[in-house]
């Protein structure tokens, strides 16, 4: 822990959510300076700014372990990993939409405000130390969400809004009912309280009871519709081809990822304990992780549309990840309490670099359908003589996501499919591998429309400054992170997650 | 048989179990029974009030020939209504077009069971009494609704549309405003509202009294904001098809409610039962009726608002001012509990200035210019 | 007594009104029970001493959003007998709501359930207030909440405004 100059017994609590206030206050900065400034561009601004100086504040919390407001809240270097991500994709995305945005000119300051709500419920998720945190925080990023889904308000945008919206308020039912199910039978809201009674509940006895096993199956389920994985994967494909692109992108990387810090804030932790309670979820996720990849690769291949490839792709990515939470529950130290579990490490390296990979991706796809008019990946033919850079980046982006170095995508497979084999998930590391060589189909098929079909036109494909900013900071995170891949991997170890 | 000598004499029976008279049941018995006959007295003589006070604002008589000064009109009014036809269109949704009375009608007489007419003198002191009275009037919407839908008639529906419409946005700033009483009486049992009224809350309140009115007014569908029975528009709105006794219930209804939203207020702002001399209950029944004239002199002075008025007056002048008025009072209960003056001194000039404002914002017809 | 005879009584209407909701063709009968399954449940709150709980759940759930139903289904007349296409999935669903009914009430009857001994608040909403804006309560939660509102109101403005040309 590090040395804190403050006196920790006197911090107010406002001073835990500092972050997410700033964050708050600069959003409504946006709405309020929207009804005056002509010049949008100045709400970017004001959205980055607020970024930035979020991030710096929650920096502040790298190695804390504090609880504020009665433990609803919790600050600790897990928080904060995930908070900075949340915050580095939010930028990347903001930059990402400066041309973007100019399809819904009357709406950009609520555009950018709602980006940073969700982000602030994502931040607030990631800290989140009770189940009513947990709940409100995930219908806070949830309703920013549905919202922004139905920006362009044409047919598919609307359609894709309307089935978010709803399949979205399912899963949140299914999840309030395991919630309610293990506050019923636990009798507390606090995830530490909560972890402590299932353990001295379960310690000597070898099944749970019912409740407890039909809530932990009900919050897998409202947490795997987050993350998106096969069976609640439904909304996924017509939800990332009607979305605005820089939103799909955002719902495809930080929504991910808010889901996956939720389920290791609320799964992989609170139920760590005893070890075959552990053993059972782990086999959950393995069997889940099984279907989502095979399943999500397989449909993948005959997608026309590259919106709808990549939300496939992004399934798939989730698959990937949960043979890391399947790692997590299975090995001799089970949960991230334990600390230094190669398996949340991985899991945190292999989000990271996907958040770069796929924010790369969507960018260039961003940039490439304001010029050509389409999400049709049967129009990318010759982008490698229209636009070289582009299709470079764009080829590079999903290199990453097959997995091969040096893009980043590689050292974040190796390191979840070490530590499941570590946990002796061998046979599940196994169909993860011929997974990932059914995707190189679908991915290099791209690849080769792009650099060996002739274009239909010779004009080159233009692209304004900031998106490429944008693109570029992905592409070399890409391949920093596959590169020296050490460097994140050694923050990734150092995060812990602290339960009161 | 439980006494009923207190009403006689003046003096009601506190609502604490001790008191009790014939136990839970006969103290239930009692109270309901008085309570109904309570809201049908009123509403006879809000009706005679309305049509008289009228008469003389439009510089006309009013019924004055039924019984002494036309006293007896709401009477020859209700035995007329009562011998009519009862006729049912014959493509209505039936069963829906009989309950839509009935349904509508209860959650009215609901409303007077925390009406405290005297101290603890009420069917039930709740104590989320006035959660619960804007809860249950929230109610009878439903059978407006069903009144409109039933009748199987566009102007019935296009009456209960904009009855919707009207309800969803009033209610907002009805229980904003109500929340500033709230906070400084510190507690949302009506009867202990009135027991924290030293100083009539209107002082103290007075723009949360204002936003409450005419909240209140929109919300029961007093003129200026009776548009979903507009009878130059939509013929009668969502009564259209009714006749008989059950078009008696949606009048007893309108009635009943305005008697209930003013006996609501005297609760709220004008000290309820408090008053020097005279027996509780007949201060109670004074300010009843004297909030009630009220909204006759305000119907007989306002032209009937448009629907797209009515809508912008709700969401762009009575939701902005009621969340400043909640937090102003927030403020002052937070920081000077113990100033009342200086409490009535800042309100008032918050509220003259806010009014003033934002009624800057309003002209007549929106900018439109109309013929 | 008289409690468990009233808990009896509500719990029969909630559970014949939710019935009719799935049962009923006419769609504006069908919201009507859903409104008499929503009071039934108030009174179950009340039964279980949460009066705050009843008269939020009669405010919200009946005053408002069963008036919202109600009025989409009048802007949609012509849907007033259903969808018809979800006719041919009807013995799909009664199967797995069997499964979902038997399910959950094996998980209430066998759970060992927490059950608090002390008796109820006899004022709820002081106790209420302190939980919900206390510094030892769940007030973060509650501001959470309004931010959440923030985001609705924003998300409805960007939903409803015409599309410009």
């Amino acid at each position: 822990m590090n040395p804190i100059i403050f006196n920790l017994e006197k911090l107010p609590d406002w001073f835990g959510v500092l972050p997410e206030i700033i964050l708050l206050v600069f959003a409504a900065l946006v709405i309020i300076l929207d009804l005056f400034v002509s010049q949008k561009k100045i709400l970017a601004a004001v959205s980055l700014i607020g970024i930035i100086a979020s991030g710096a504040l929650s920096l502040g919390f790298w190695g804390t372990e504090l609880s504020f407001f009665n433990g609803l809240i919790l600050t600790d270097s897990f928080a904060v990993f995930f908070k900075l991500l949340f915050l580095g994709v939010s930028f990347l995305i903001v930059l990402a939409s400066e041309d973007y945005v100019n399809s819904f000119r009357r709406l950009q300051g609520e555009y950018y405000a709602l980006l940073l709500l969700a982000t602030t419920g994502m931040m607030l998720m990631a800290g989140a130390g009770d189940i009513t945190t947990v709940y409100v925080s995930l219908e806070l990023t949830g309703i920013s969400l549905y919202a922004l889904t139905g920006f362009l308000k044409d047919r598919k945008s609307t359609e894709a809004a309307l089935k978010y919206l709803l399949l979205g308020a399912i899963a949140s039912a299914v999840l309030l009912y395991g919630l309610a199910l293990i506050f019923g039978i636990t009798g507390k809201t606090g995830l530490g309280e909560i972890a402590r009674a299932v353990q001295a509940q379960l310690s000597g006895s070898a099944s749970v009871s019912p409740a407890l096993f039909l809530g932990l199956v009900l919050l897998i389920a409202g947490f795997g519709f987050k993350i998106a994985s096969i069976p609640f994967h439904m909304w996924v494909p017509d939800v990332y081809e009607g979305a605005p692109t820089t939103v799909t992108a955002f719902l495809s990387v930080a929504s991910k990822a808010a889901g996956f810090a939720i389920i290791m804030r609320v799964i992989t932790s609170v139920f760590a304990a005893p070890d075959w309670l552990a053993r059972d979820w782990a086999t959950v996720f393995a069997v889940l992780s099984v279907l989502t990849m095979t399943a999500a690769n397989i449909v993948a291949i005959p997608q026309s549309n590259i919106k709808r490839m990549l939300g496939y792709s992004s399934i798939a990515q989730a698959g990937y990840l949960m043979v890391g939470l399947a790692a997590l529950g299975s090995s001799p130290f089970p949960g991230a309490l334990a600390g230094m579990s190669p398996a949340q490490s991985g899991v945190l390296f292999f989000l990271a670099s996907y958040a770069f990979t796929n924010l790369g991706a969507f960018t260039a796809i961003t940039i490439i359908a304001q010029k050509i008019g389409s999400d049709e990946i049967a129009d990318y033919a010759g982008m490698g003589r229209r636009s070289p850079l582009l299709a470079l980046a764009l080829t590079f982006c999903l290199v990453s996501l097959i997995g091969i170095p040096p893009a980043s995508g590689f050292m974040a497979k190796f390191y979840i499919f070490r530590a499941a084999v570590q946990a002796d998930l061998l046979w599940l590391v196994i169909i993860a591998v011929i997974n990932s060589v059914i995707s190189a189909y679908y991915y290099l098929r791209v690849v080769k429309v792009m650099w060996l079909e002739s274009p239909p036109s010779a004009e080159k494909v233009p692209s304004s400054a900031l998106p490429t900013v944008s693109l570029a900071v992905s592409c070399l995170g890409v391949l920093a992170l596959g590169t020296i891949p050490g460097l994140i991997m050694k923050l990734a170890e150092m995060v812990n997650q602290f339960m009161p | 048989m439980p006494d009923i000598s207190p009403l006689l004499t003046g003096h009601l029976p506190a609502a604490t179990a001790a008191y009790w008279p014939g136990g839970y049941w006969g103290h239930w018995a009692f109270y309901t029974t008085a309570l109904i006959t309570f809201a049908l007295l009123m509403v006879m003589g809000a009706i005679y009030i309305e049509r008289r006070l009228l008469g003389r604002m439009q510089s006309r008589l009013g019924p004055n020939r039924t019984g002494p000064f036309g006293l007896l009109q709401p009477v020859a009014d209700a035995l007329k209504v009562l011998i009519k036809e009862d006729i049912i269109p014959q493509p209505a949704d039936r069963l829906v077009h009989w309950l839509a009375p009935v349904v509508a009608f209860v959650p009215v007489v609901m409303i007077f069971a925390v009406v405290p007419f005297q101290k603890g003198a009420l069917l039930a002191d709740l104590n989320i009494g006035i959660l619960y009275v804007v809860a249950v009037s929230s109610l009878t919407t439903v059978g407006i609704f069903m009144a409109g839908w039933g009748s199987s008639n566009k102007y019935s529906l296009l009456g209960a549309m904009r009855n919707v419409a009207a309800v969803v946005s009033y209610e907002i700033p009805l229980v904003l405003s109500i929340l500033g009483v709230v906070l400084i009486a510190g507690s949302l049992s009506l009867n202990e509202i009135v027991l924290a009224q030293d100083i009539p809350f209107i002082f103290l309140q007075p723009m949360g009294f204002l936003l409450f009115f005419m909240a209140a007014c929109a919300e029961i569908n007093r003129s200026p904001f009776d548009l979903m029975e507009a009878d130059s528009e939509i013929v009668a709105g969502f009564h259209t098809e009714y006749s008989g006794m059950k078009f008696a219930m949606f009048y007893l209804v309108e009635y009943a409610e305005a008697i209930a939203m003013s006996a609501i207020i005297s609760v709220l702002f004008l000290g309820g039962w408090r008053g020097p001399l005279l027996p509780p209950w007949l201060w109670f029944v004074i300010k009843v009726f004297a909030v009630f004239g009220f909204m006759v002199w305000t119907r007989a002075t306002f032209p009937r608002v448009r629907i797209d008025q009515l809508m912008a007056f709700a969401w762009k002048f009575l939701l902005p001012l009621s969340l400043i008025n909640l937090f102003v009072t927030a403020i002052q209960v937070l920081t000077i509990p113990d100033a009342p003056w200086l409490v009535f001194i800042i309100n008032t000039a918050v509220m003259i200035l806010l009014v003033i404002i934002w009624s800057g914002l309003f002209k007549v017809g929106w900018g439109r210019v109309e013929v | 007594m008289g409690l468990a005879a009233a808990f009896w009584v509500m719990a029969v209407f909630a559970v014949a009104a939710a019935l009719l909701v799935v049962s009923l063709r006419n769609i504006f009968r069908t919201a009507l029970a859903l409104i008499v399954c929503f009071i039934a449940v108030a009174g179950l709150y009340i039964t279980l001493s949460a009066d705050f709980l009843a008269a939020a759940q009669i405010l919200v759930y009946v005053g408002a959003i069963s008036v919202l139903i109600i009025l989409a289904i009048m802007m949609t007349r012509e849907v007033r007998q259903g969808n018809p296409a979800n006719r041919p999935l009807k013995l799909p669903v009664l199967a797995v709501a069997v499964v979902l009914l038997g399910l959950l009430v094996y998980v209430v009857v066998a759970s060992p359930w927490q059950v608090s001994g002390t008796p109820p608040l006899a004022p709820t909403t002081g106790p209420l207030s302190r939980l919900l804006f206390g510094s030892q309560g769940y007030v973060l939660a509650t501001e959470i909440c309004a931010v959440l509102i923030l985001a609705a109101i924003l998300g409805a403005i960007v939903l409803a405004k015409e599309k410009e040309e």
